[in-house]
């Protein structure tokens, strides 16, 4: 008798289990496998919510790349190159001054940066200029904060001279 | 501590300004004069106590002897 009511349960539960992916409804195939950027800075947007694959940044805790369903963070950025790649696998890179970069849920990334600048617009000749006079400050006896500030401009000048090349 | 320059009393709004300012001047040359006009820093703050204007002091240089008061605090400490 209770053997009876147990498969009879069965074989009620048995028509459900199987209508239930057919029930299925919704976006679940559409999910999108981009994730929307936004790379900002104080006085231009250089991506504005665009739909990118994937985007590398030069976190404080390391080199990190970031996809779409990424786990939610917050990262501080060294002075050093983000690479956004696109659909159609063409990438662009920017040399950013640090910030932050903020992982949101829902394939959301804001990066924020002070200054940002696509590698052709600089001059590997001003950066070596400032790269022999920042030495010279930061070797010599100046106040304690100039020689920290010249150490600064050596690690954004150093990070930008290896990537020039 | 992770960060050397917070030894010296820099704060990290000055951290950035310096990477912004050394970001800055590696444009090559006509960007490079469009760029620099964005780090120029230019603000004054008077002190009123007891109803009596105090003297107006730059931001920039208030600043710069706050991060050198930081930095002798942190190494008494």
């Amino acid at each position: 008798m209770n053997s009876l009511r147990v498969a009879r349960a069965a074989l009620r539960a048995r028509p459900s289990a199987i209508r239930a992916p057919l029930q299925r409804r919704g976006y679940a195939e559409a999910v999108s496998d981009k994730i929307k950027l936004s790379l900002s800075l104080p006085h231009q947007a250089i991506f504005k919510s665009a739909d990118v694959v994937q985007v590398n940044i030069p976190a404080e805790s390391g080199e990190m790349g970031v996809l779409a369903n990424h786990v939610p963070s917050i990262e501080q950025l060294k002075p050093g190159l983000v690479e956004v790649i696109e659909e159609g696998g063409s990438s662009k890179q920017f040399f950013l001054s640090g910030g932050f970069a903020i992982v949101q849920p829902n394939s959301v990334l804001s990066i924020n940066a002070v200054e940002g600048y696509s590698l052709e617009d600089f001059s590997a000749d001003n950066v070596r200029a400032q790269i022999s006079e920042a030495q010279k400050v930061a070797n010599g006896n100046g106040s304690e904060q100039d020689i920290a500030e010249a150490k600064i401009e050596l690690e954004v000048l150093e990070s930008l001279q290896a990537v020039l090349k | 501590m992770p960060f050397a320059w917070k030894a010296a009393g820099i704060t990290y709004n000055r951290y950035l300004t310096v990477a912004a300012r050394a970001v800055r001047r590696s444009l090559k040359d006509d960007k490079r004069l469009v760029a620099e006009r964005r780090g120029e820093t230019d603000l004054r703050f008077t002190k009123w106590t007891n109803g009596k204007q105090g003297e107006p002091r730059s931001v920039v240089e208030a600043n710069q002897a706050a991060m050198v008061e930081a930095a002798g605090g942190g190494q008494s400490a």
